[in-house]
């Protein structure tokens, strides 16, 4: 069987193409596509060489419409032992052609070409073509037969040069038919086929032979002039020799003959296909098929067979009708031809079979079927076991990659653009499910699988690496999970060996292993954040977070969940980081040699890596970069050095594989069967780089680690700032954002404004002082319950420190950029300095409990004073007592009515705590926020907790009283008690608490509990809300003072012990010691004074009388064991004290017995008024307001 | 070794014949295609649902009727996977009830 056979083959003159010296290939193919040009020589074209030297047989050619075709057979062709049937598979005509540069001895070469072309028995023509010929080849002048040079010119003068040897031949051919014919006509030449029986000849049989010869001879001169481009005369010859082959039963050649009719017809008809002659042709060549088949003989059947003749003029026809309307048709025939080919002996002819039946089914639009026999081709050639061979089916089995959609990259790339960027759009858009499903034709995964690895056997045998490599990596790719884990270490094998064979660096359109897809593309890190700036706000990072009056709009939230439309910016000569997750679904460990992104604008530096997988892993890594310059960066994938190829892997093969999977349609996820998460849609945002801008590094001076605080903890935390970018810093803002921004109190701003501009390597210090916050109930009760660790982690996880913002930016551009362009302003960058505060339990407070305590006071002569007692509270007091008191009382005033704060504190911690409390007063002007407490000032020793113990601390709260009793307080009390209930009172009501909480605040606050731990460590606690729940009820007796003070004392002046008592702050005191100093002798009159202090802005009217009693309690001036005697009035003295003033009223005792006696002041007011009344809680207004002093000792010494 | 190379030349059959499906599927109203391929002695014999899905079957025999027989009550099974709303028109079916009903149903008609 012969290739490429068509109805008009039999018109064809066969012409052998033969390189003569030495031809490189590329010019022979160069030569021999310059002849194919010339494959059709009009006879028009002809006539001047034409020379007609007897009478033409072929009287109706048609010299102005017909022509000579010709077929160049490059390298020739064995002779066919079915030449004498159809002169068209002779070589009539033998071209060399000749490289002159290769070849300078013309003599040799035209013995070369007569030896060529000798080897053709049938040859009737021969030239021998000459290119390029050298100087002295052209001035060799020596006539040589058939060789022709061709002058060095260029290539349009070569060709034209080249159509008149062609017409030249094509005339000596057509006078050489002529003379054939004749010769024919006359003589009557034996004609036969290898069907004839080659044994001696009956006699029965040489007459049916003599019978058949004439028949042959017409067909053979109808063949010749169907050569010779006259099909009319060729027609007539044809219809002879039909009549006779039908007579003489000689089928076989009634079959050529009816062929070469056919080819006639067309050759006559040339150019117009009508119905009619489709029809004809049809109705003719399935005549030929039958009678081709007829003329099969069993004898024969071993040796030699029609079957490819028939076969071929299946083919023809097939070829003929080769059009989409007449496909079922056209596959019929084929499909019958392809079931000749069982009977075929010939292995080559089988191969024609199938290649010619594929390159059909390929004109026919069927794809696959072409495919399919395209394989069959390759399987054939792979019998063959030769390189050869498995090359041509290496390339035979790559044209049927795109009908199992197998291919390769390249082969995809280089068919059509237009198909990627349709399916990129697919991918952007929303895929109808039915397109998914087109996507992955997994069903045919075993014939997938099967061709891939005849390609890589072939590219193997072929001992074409690449290919071989190729195949490997997609059949691995695409079907692991149909591969054994043995069959997965064959194709790792398979791909090594391959890459051992190919020079270092070879890429491969292919990506084999490992699957990556893009894992998330970090925005920045929250220390290198760009923020958008605002030239026009002095606040200029204001505009950057989302503004608007909604909290939530439906619109943005839509836009900021599609990935698609992120914009990402990165910055010139910083390094960027992308996380990319790799993985190896199969069963041995990969080795990846070098990973980087791969980036397609080219302005990117990726920095590679290399990562072992174990089998069946994925693993997240880091690829990282630097962008290079201003503009776009499109990231496609990642570039692999990987079993000694580099490819690339893009992610969006992955990302459709991934959806594919997702939809159960391909084989298996390959990051779900190495246990990672499920998938995550992640696309690549648009990235846009742009110029350097400054870069504030920041570190907590003493180690980045957790600040430790307790609980109301103060501390500085220096934070050291350092410029890293390349562009200095011009502008800086500092904020606080997240929670528990109160444990920052203050920042040192100013420190790093005076350093502004901060020079691209310049360092900063700022301090901060910071508070630890404190713990919340439940918080500190785990806390408590766990160690100092566990709360650590807990309070570091919780995120509840605060973190500095610090804004900063560098210059900004030119003023006129700014005009012009808005967004040619440099952005602004955000360092986030997270304060990474650990507040640990501390001392916990336990409760607080108000005490009272009473000290009766001593009588003395002392000028104690009742009024202002807040206001020098121990001007006087601190001489008096010793130092190490706790608290100090005037002696001579006595602490009737002193109430403490008693805080019961916890140490919880592994520390030991020291506790100081201190007490601000009110009144400013001198020194007066004195520490009520001694311990700070006056060197008391600390209230010292040891862990795991309780403490208590008393704190007095004697020196909160007002000055004077004022009606202000109890105004809107009074108020509301007058006037019957009603909205008024209701919201004085709410007045006065508002008020009273507040002077509850006021005084609360004045209360400082500090503590310290260690040398550096101290803080505040926070005990303000359990002091208010214990001052609560009875802050009124805290707070104001009565409305009447009294107080005695001696009114001895001039005596000896005056002397003494004048000067009480050397002396050396006690209380003891001053009640010895003071003491009352017995037996001996003594003058007293009781001073009584009105605290009120009135003026109070009152009957005063005034008691003693003995250290029984019984009444020792009245009654009928009175041991005292008195002088003057001691009871119904009615007084008026002016408001804020004292009144003195002197009387005498005279003690009969020694001891201790007690002095007692009480009055009753008269027409109190309402603000005496709410003070003394009176319930009804006709109540006597009764006052009473605090008792006063005296100690009476003597003899009884 | 020969086992697996002819049945996967079974599918490549198959997969060949789609072409002539393609085609043959839109001259005719019949869901029943008959035999409309053939390599060596394999036959192909397709049917054709409205959907265009279609049922291939590649066999050596010459029953007519049963194929077609046959192929019409895995129509009915297909339907049925059809109906199922988790199933994905086009992908793979995984159900073995599916599977031993048409193994019941070659038992019975071919």
């Amino acid at each position: 069987m012969e290739p490429d056979v068509s109805i008009e083959t039999s018109c064809m003159i066969r012409i052998a193409v033969l390189p003569i010296g030495d031809v490189p290939s590329t010019l022979l193919r160069d030569y021999h596509s310059m002849l194919l040009r010339h494959c059709t020589i009009p006879l028009s074209t002809i006539s001047s060489f034409y020379t007609e030297h007897q009478k033409s047989p072929f009287a109706h050619q048609p010299w102005e419409t017909g022509s000579l075709r010709f077929k160049f057979v490059l390298g020739g062709a064995p002779p066919s032992p079915w030449e004498d049937f159809q002169p068209h598979r002779k070589i009539l005509g033998v071209i060399g052609i000749c490289h002159c540069p290769s070849s300078p001895d013309l003599d040799l070469v035209i013995d070369q070409f007569n030896a060529a072309w000798r080897g053709y028995s049938s040859v009737l023509v021969q030239r021998c073509f000459a290119f390029s010929p050298g100087d002295s080849q052209l001035e060799d002048t020596k006539k040589r037969e058939n060789l022709v040079l061709f002058p060095p010119s260029d290539r349009s003068a070569q060709e034209l040069h080249l159509q008149t040897m062609m017409q030249d031949i094509s005339a000596s051919l057509l006078m050489e038919f002529e003379k054939w014919v004749l010769q024919a006509e006359s003589a009557g030449t034996i004609l036969k086929t290898p069907l004839d029986s080659q044994a001696t000849l009956s006699s029965e049989e040489v007459i049916k032979a003599k019978k058949r010869r004439l028949a042959r001879a017409q067909k053979t001169i109808g063949d010749y002039c169907l050569l010779a481009g006259s099909p009319v005369d060729a027609n007539a010859h044809y219809s002879t020799a039909l009549e006779l082959a039908r007579l003489t039963a000689d089928y076989f050649w009634y079959a050529g003959a009816l062929e070469g009719s056919v080819c006639a017809l067309l050759v006559d008809r040339m150019g117009q296909k009508d119905i009619a002659i489709e029809d004809e042709v049809r109705y003719r060549y399935n005549s030929v098929i039958v009678h081709y088949r007829k003329s099969f003989i069993q004898e024969n059947a071993q040796r030699v067979s029609p079957l490819t003749f028939e076969l071929e003029a299946t083919l023809k026809l097939a070829r003929f009708l080769c059009r989409r309307e007449l496909a079922k048709e056209v596959a019929e025939l084929l499909t019958s031809a392809a079931d000749g080919a069982k009977s075929l002996i010939d292995a080559s002819d089988k191969l024609i079979l199938f290649v010619e039946i594929a390159r059909l089914f390929g004109t026919l639009g069927y794809q696959r079927k072409a495919a399919f026999f395209s394989r069959q081709v390759a399987q054939l050639y792979l019998q063959q076991e030769n390189r050869f061979a498995a090359i041509s089916a290496m390339q035979v089995l790559a044209m049927t990659t795109k009908a199992y959609r197998v291919q390769s990259r390249t082969s995809i790339s280089k068919q059509s653009l237009s198909d990627e960027t349709e399916t990129g759009h697919v991918d952007s858009g929303k895929m109808h499910h039915q397109s998914v499903v087109s996507l992955f034709e997994s069903q045919w995964s075993t014939l997938q699988m099967v061709v891939l690895r005849e390609i890589l056997l072939s590219a193997v045998r072929a001992g074409d690496p690449l290919a071989a490599w190729s195949a490997a990596a997609r059949l691995l790719r695409s079907y692991y999970p149909l591969i054994t884990p043995a069959g997965q270490n064959g194709l790792a094998r398979a791909l090594t060996n391959s890459a051992e064979r190919l020079p270092s660096g070879t890429r491969c359109a292919d990506p084999a292993l490992p699957f990556i897809r893009l894992y998330s593309f970090p925005l920045h890190p929250s220390q290198m954040d760009i923020v958008k700036r605002n030239p026009a706000r002095e606040d200029w990072w204001a505009g950057s977070a989302p503004s608007g009056p909604f909290i939530y709009t439906p619109f943005s939230k839509g836009e900021s969940n599609d990935n698609s439309k992120q914009e990402l910016i990165w910055i010139v000569g910083e390094p960027v980081q992308v996380f990319v997750e790799l993985a190896n679904p199969c069963g041995f460990d990969l080795s990846v040699d070098s990973i980087y992104l791969s980036v397609q604008s080219g302005n990117f530096d990726a920095f590679p890596l290399s990562v072992d997988l174990p089998p069946n892993s994925s693993q997240v890594i880091t690829l990282s970069g630097i962008p290079t310059s201003i503009g776009p960066v499109v990231i496609r994938g990642c570039t692999v050095h990987c079993f000694g190829v580099i490819t690339e892997h893009r992610f969006k093969d992955v990302d459709n594989l991934l959806l594919g999977a997702a939809q159960g349609l391909v084989l298996s996820d390959p990051f779900r069967c190495c246990g990672s998460p499920r998938l995550r849609s992640v696309s690549v945002p648009s990235i846009s780089v742009i110029p350097p801008l400054p870069l504030l590094v920041s570190h907590v001076v003493g180690g980045d680690g957790a600040i430790i605080l307790y609980e109301g903890e103060i501390r500085d935390v220096w934070i050291n700032l350092a410029n890293a970018g390349t562009v200095p810093i011009e502008q800086v803002h500092i904020s606080l954002s997240g929670k528990n921004q109160d444990s920052v109190i203050s920042i040192a701003y100013e420190n790093l404004k005076s350093a502004l501009p901060l020079k691209p390597g310049a360092e900063v210090t700022i301090p901060v002082t910071l508070k630890g916050w404190r713990l919340f109930l439940g918080e500190s009760d785990t806390a408590a319950g766990k160690n100092a660790f566990g709360s650590m982690g807990r309070t570091l996880k919780d995120g509840s420190s605060p973190s500095l913002l610090i804004h900063y930016a560098g210059p900004l551009g030119d003023a006129q950029d700014i005009e012009t362009n808005k967004s040619s302003v440099p952005p602004g960058r955000r360092l986030i300095v997270p304060l990474q505060i650990c507040v640990l339990q501390g001392l916990s407070f336990v409760k607080a409990r108000l005490l009272s305590m009473e000290i009766p006071a001593h009588v003395g002569e002392s000028p104690s004073s009742l009024a202002n007692m807040d206001s020098k509270p121990f001007g006087e007091a601190v001489g008096y007592s010793k130092i190490d008191r706790l608290v100090k009382i005037d002696p001579f005033r006595g602490s009737w009515g002193l109430r403490f704060l008693e805080l019961e504190l916890s140490n919880p911690t592994g520390v030991v705590f020291d506790i100081s409390v201190s007490v601000q007063l009110e009144k400013s002007g001198n020194e007066d926020n004195l520490s009520v407490d001694c311990a700070a000032e006056y060197g008391y020793p600390k209230t010292r907790i040891d862990r795991d113990h309780f403490a208590r601390v008393l704190i007095p709260l004697e020196h909160f009283k007002l000055p004077f009793l004022d009606g202000s307080i109890f105004s809107k009390d009074l108020q509301s008690d007058g006037s019957t209930a009603g909205r008024n009172s209701n919201f004085s009501e709410r007045n006065t608490k508002a008020e009273l909480n507040a002077s509850i605040k006021n005084l609360i606050s004045r209360i400082k509990v500090q503590w310290q731990s260690g040398r550096n460590c101290s803080g505040e606690l926070n005990c303000k809300d359990a002091i208010q729940a214990a001052l609560q009820s009875s802050v009124m007796d805290v707070l104001l003072p009565d409305p009447l003070t009294f107080g005695f004392r001696l009114a001895r002046n001039g005596s000896e012990n005056a002397a003494k008592l004048d000067l009480p702050k050397e002396s050396d005191t006690s209380i003891q010691h001053i009640a010895s100093k003071n003491s009352v002798i017995a037996h001996d009159m003594t003058p007293f004074e009781v001073l009584v202090r009105n605290n009120t802005k009135e003026t109070i009217k009152m009957n005063l009388s005034v008691t003693c009693r003995d250290v029984a309690g019984a009444n020792s001036i009245e009654g009928a064991k009175a041991t005292v005697i008195w002088a003057g009035v001691l009871s119904g003295i009615t007084m008026e004290v002016p408001p804020l003033e004292e009144t003195k009223h002197g009387f005498s005792l005279y003690f009969l017995v020694p001891g201790e006696y007690t002095l007692v002041a009480a009055a009753v007011i008269d027409d109190a008024n309402d603000v005496l009344r709410a003070r003394a809680k009176s319930e009804s207004s006709d109540e006597p307001i009764f006052c009473r002093g605090p008792p006063f000792h005296v100690h009476v010494n003597g003899t009884a | 070794m020969q086992r697996e190379d002819a049945a996967q030349l079974h599918q490549f059959v198959l997969h060949a014949a789609l072409d002539i499906v393609q085609d043959l599927a839109w001259t005719t109203s019949a869901m029943f295609l008959k035999a409309i391929d053939r390599f060596n002695d394999l036959v192909v014999s397709v049917y054709v649902t409205a959907g265009h899905t279609r049922f291939m079957l590649l066999h050596d025999s010459r029953n007519e009727d049963g194929i077609k027989s046959f192929f019409q009550e895995v129509h009915e099974l297909y339907i049925k996977i059809l109906l199922n709303p988790l199933y994905l028109p086009g992908s793979r079916i995984t159900s073995s009830h599916f599977d031993t009903k048409v193994r019941a149903l070659a038992r019975k008609y071919l």
